[in-house]
């Protein structure tokens, strides 16, 4: 395990991947303590509904009790923003999680058999990687009836392809390799030899897609709500807030920016938790290419 | 005969995360004219380094911290500090009259390129003038030969070539080759440069023993053997027949056969072109076979010079007689030299081969010894003499 | 020849792709009752009001194979469904929208083509120096950027701050009547060459200035994409034996990187053309619905809200249509570039 300990410090040191824990973390502490950050009013039912003070459609300036203002329908973009992070997290860790697996397993299925499953697999993937992700999603979305759970379902479908790719291929990869051969040879069966051997050598490079996918799938998410294909209305979610905004970014002619704040700082929060994880994610993979390797 | 290359207190070193690496310390070293002098030493010893610091292409983190290396010119019949020339002027006499091989002939062609273009740029920068004056010679063949219709519609043109080309050809570069050679479409007007340097690369293929030279020169790197590339880029670097030819371990990566051809075409080029070839080599076999002299080096720095037979005969240094021993003879008792090489982020005090010397003494932990000539043109940097 | 076959060969390979695409398409219909399927088969608008003989008509309570067996043959007859939202033919939509799309990539292609490039070569030649921090900065914030919140930020900006210095949608309003009236004939439906074919300046420069914000949009998260890969590229490239040999022949540092090292960078990134182009296609929904730039982006987004079903998947099979053809275009340019790929290589 000495080398997730030198990882670590490599990515410590450098002050790119530094700034991206540090956003990461932030966003991580917003996300646990929302209640206490934004506390839900009294009587409010589903905390990720975002506390509405009036219906007016002219978003409010920031104030004493709304510090971010309020955007269209008088929902609280301070709320919105605290309580988005949680579906953000939620989104990005569900989809990515669950494209892990099921990507390390078809994808170690395929890459260690080869033969007819191999091809079955890749043929599939094929089909699935026909498609440009934001239509493909999109069209799932719309079959399945926009919420945020069919904005997860359709990004999962989207991106597992990807995945059993990359891990069929560095399986593929280290199977030619000497001391997989090795084992095989003292009598190991072809599960050890996926779990011990193949499996860990081929799980960095996915690691490292993982952590730039899930600022991707976030912002393929935020994209979907921001068109009004997923979340429901005045769920806290960052895109939905953004397109809360899509009227006001012109104001009054005497005052063009005047709700600047119901534009700029849900995107803000996208464009910051994003960048979080490809700061991180581009860190790791300039440590772990050895071709990009420090001398 | 005068000394074509003069180096002195060359220290190159190396910045890197880690430290500092001395990867040259103080060298002096003279290269003569018309004469092969091979450079032996362990990998990682500075043999490569010295090299590229005479083309001045120290890798980056790596500076050329001090010295001075002299080149005499024999055109201009003067000497020129490479060291202070502008970096214009420096590239006036790399694969001009200071040309490099390398070890990896795979590595050293570009892919994308067939290996006609890649020879035929070296003419097109150094050699713009004779270019010039062979196309020249071509249109006037055509004003004087050509006759019939198509001959005369044509002659106005050729006539404005021939002025662009006499401007080519002359001493300075006036403004209107200038212009058209570095505008993409109207490059092409300049066809006939480009194709009097096809002609020279063909001839300078077959120079190198390359059969259906014509046909090569139109092949992609990955099309041709080991060998063939090999020779390929010694043509690129007899191009423009320097005077100097640096070959960094030219055999190494070739087959043992190939390697035979390729000493016997070294010791033909010098022998017909005239230039100096600074031989850098592990081997001392191949050493012994091609050089007229040989300087050993360890970890950075000089520990002897001397010819050939001087140095095989009377081998002074107690580096150079460890690693005479260690070269497997028949009927002989492989020896090895205890220790390791030098580290070069921490180089030992002193003389570098103190730690491993059999014969050291005290003082060659404290002092770096200076290189002393024992006897004729045999030169020892070893506190023993 | 050796070529052709190659490309026979891969359009052969691409019958069984569209074969899957389209059983995963039909798949995703499934989904919906048969009174919504309907709208698959509709061709015109009198037949929406007869929805259940068109179910009795193409067997929409059948089991699946006979189902899908009806509908491809009408894909293959040219009837891809009936659009709600612009009430014609999907077929037809598509072709209208296209002209739009089609000038917002003919102005963004190369943008992001060339600026990658450019931006890509110059932070590897300058590796670890000021411009090199600055762009790969830059370039992780373009690729973190969400494509619609920066779209509204510069029409924010330039359509509110400076009041209506560059607008949204294709036209504005006295252009367009010049644009539908019956002298100016439309060549192309792509205003800006119908412009210049009809020599009207005035029509051109409008449309120029629509195109600005969505180009913009369109380009930034993909030029950022190029770049980082370019520069990777570069430096690999640049740290090659040949690239030595160059400045070893005296060749000037400009013509080692554009010429040396930049020939062999551009191989790998022509291989992920394909995803630029499914990136673009994803930029344009977005950038076409923010800017409600006519074409076949907000054609889609406007289908999906309104889940009109048989258009959003009648967007989604020509794309993938589209995509299939873009990668292969590429791995035969693929070819071209690098001497070393031998056409049989490419195939498994």
């Amino acid at each position: 395990m000495s080398d997730w300990k030198f990882m670590a410090r490599q990515l410590v040191k450098n002050p790119l991947s530094l700034a991206g824990i540090i956003i990461i973390s932030i966003f991580v502490i917003i996300a646990i303590f929302a209640p206490l950050i934004a506390p839900p009013p009294e009587g409010h039912l589903d905390h990720y509904m975002i506390p509405r003070d009036g219906y007016s459609a002219t978003p409010k300036l920031p104030s004493e009790e709304h510090i971010f203002g309020t955007t269209e329908g008088q929902y609280d973009i301070f709320y919105g923003v605290i309580w988005g992070t949680r579906s953000a997290f939620r989104v990005g860790l569900v989809v990515i999680g669950i494209v892990l697996v099921t990507g390390i397993l078809l994808g170690s299925l395929a890459g260690y058999f080869g033969g007819i499953i191999d091809e079955v697999i890749m043929r599939i993937t094929d089909i699935f990687l026909a498609f440009p992700a934001l239509i493909l999603a999109m069209a799932i979305v719309a079959a399945l009836g926009p919420s945020l759970r069919s904005v997860m379902i359709a990004l999962t479908v989207v991106s597992w392809p990807s995945y059993a790719r990359l891990i069929r291929g560095d399986i593929l990869q280290v199977r030619e390799e000497d001391y997989i051969e090795a084992s095989r040879g003292i009598g190991a069966s072809n599960f050890r030899v996926i779990m011990r051997h193949a499996l860990p050598n081929a799980i960095y490079p996915t690691l490292v897609m993982a952590s730039l996918d899930i600022g991707a799938v976030v912002l393929t998410a935020a994209a979907l709500s921001f068109l009004g294909l997923g979340a429901p209305e005045g769920y806290a979610d960052w895109g939905q807030l953004t397109s809360f905004a899509r009227n006001w970014i012109v104001g009054p002619s005497s005052d063009p920016l005047r709700y600047w704040f119901a534009v700029t700082i849900p995107g803000l929060f996208i464009l910051f938790f994003v960048l979080g994880w490809n700061l991180l994610g581009d860190a790791f993979r300039d440590i772990l290419d050895p071709r990009l390797a420090r001398r | 005969m005068g000394n074509l290359i003069r180096i002195r207190d060359l220290t190159v070193r190396f910045y890197t995360y880690e430290g500092v690496v001395h990867a040259i310390d103080d060298l002096d070293l003279d290269i003569r004219q018309g004469e092969t002098l091979g450079i032996v030493g362990e990998t990682g010893s500075g043999k490569t380094m010295t090299a590229l610091a005479i083309l001045r292409l120290i890798p980056y983190p790596g500076r050329i911290e001090s010295g001075s290396i002299v080149f005499f010119d024999r055109d201009l019949h003067s000497e020129i500090e490479l060291l202070k020339l502008s970096e214009d002027k420096m590239r006036s006499i790399r694969g001009n009259k200071i040309s490099m091989v390398f070890q990896e002939p795979g590595a050293a062609l570009n892919p994308v390129y067939t290996i006609g273009d890649q020879i035929s740029e070296v003419f097109l920068l150094h050699q713009r003038r004779e270019l010039g004056k062979r196309a020249n010679k071509q249109v006037d063949r055509l004003l004087r030969d050509g006759d019939g219709l198509a001959a005369s519609i044509k002659r106005p043109f050729w006539h404005w070539q021939k002025r662009l080309y006499n401007k080519i050809a002359q001493e300075s570069n006036p403004f209107e080759p200038r212009f058209l050679s570095h505008v993409p479409l109207f490059r092409r007007l300049l066809w006939r440069l480009k194709n009097e340097s096809k002609l020279l690369t063909v001839d300078m293929l077959k120079d190198v023993e390359i059969p259906d030279a014509a046909r090569v020169a139109v092949h992609y790197p990955h099309e041709l053997s080991g060998g063939m590339k090999q020779r390929a880029v010694i043509a690129m670097a007899l191009a423009c027949s320097p005077e100097l030819l640096i070959a960094d371990e030219p055999t190494t990566s070739l087959d043992v056969t190939i390697q035979a051809q390729m000493l016997e075409l070294f010791r033909r080029i010098k022998v017909e072109k005239g230039a100096s070839v600074l031989f850098i080599t592990h081997n001392l076999g191949v050493a012994s076979e091609v050089c007229d002299r040989v300087a050993v080096m360890y970890a950075g720095s000089l520990c002897e010079v001397a010819s050939v037979e001087e140095l095989f005969l009377h081998p002074s240094h107690p580096y150079t007689k460890a690693l005479l021993d260690s070269v497997p003879m028949p009927g002989k008792e492989l020896q090895t030299i205890p220790g390791a090489l030098a580290d070069p982020l921490n180089p030992p005090s002193g003389c570098r081969f103190h730690p491993r010397c059999p014969s050291a003494t005290p003082v060659c932990q404290q002092e770096k010894a200076k290189l002393k000539e024992i006897s004729k043109d045999h030169m020892v940097a070893c506190h023993l003499f | 020849m050796e070529l052709r076959s190659y490309i026979i060969r891969r359009l052969l390979f691409l019958i069984p792709v569209l074969f899957g695409v389209t059983i995963f398409i039909f798949g995703i219909t499934m989904l919906f009752s048969p009174i919504e399927r309907a709208s698959l088969y509709v061709t015109d608008a009198r037949q929406m009001t007869n929805i259940p003989q068109l179910i009795e008509t193409y067997g929409l309570d059948q089991p699946f194979w006979v189902q899908y067996g009806n509908w491809i043959s009408e894909v293959f007859s040219g009837n891809l469904g009936w659009s709600r939202v612009v009430g014609m033919p999907v077929g037809d939509a598509i072709w209208a929208f296209l002209p739009a799309t089609l000038e917002l990539s003919i102005f963004a292609t190369p943008i992001i083509i060339l600026m990658g490039i450019f931006l890509g070569t110059k932070a590897a030649a300058h590796k670890d120096r000021p411009l090199d921090h600055g762009t790969r900065v830059m370039a992780i914030f373009g690729w973190s950027l969400p494509t619609f919140w920066l779209g509204l930020i510069l029409m924010m900006v330039f359509y509110g701050y400076f009041t209506g210095l560059l607008p949204p949608s294709r036209l504005s309003i006295p252009m367009e009547l010049v644009v539908n009236s019956a002298s100016f004939i439309r060549y192309t439906h792509i205003n800006t060459i119908d412009a210049i074919l009809n020599l009207k300046g005035a029509v051109f420069l409008d449309a120029l200035r629509h195109l600005i914000l969505p180009v913009i949009t369109l380009s930034v998260t993909q030029v950022a994409f190029i770049m980082r890969l370019m520069r990777s590229s570069m430096l690999e490239s640049l740290g090659k034996g040949y690239i030595l040999t160059a400045r070893a022949k005296g060749l000037s540092e400009r013509v080692v990187v554009n010429k040396h090292a930049r020939r062999n960078a551009l191989i790998p990134v022509i291989t992920v053309a394909g995803y630029v182009f499914a990136g673009m296609v994803n930029g344009v929904v977005i950038t076409e619905t923010i800017f409600t730039y006519k074409g076949l982006g907000w054609w889609a987004w406007q289908s999906a809200v309104r889940l009109d079903i048989a258009s959003v998947l009648g967007f989604a099979l020509f794309n993938s249509v589209l995509f299939v053809l873009v990668n292969l275009v590429v791995d035969i340019l693929y070819t071209r570039v690098d001497p070393r790929v031998r056409l049989g290589g490419v195939m498994q």
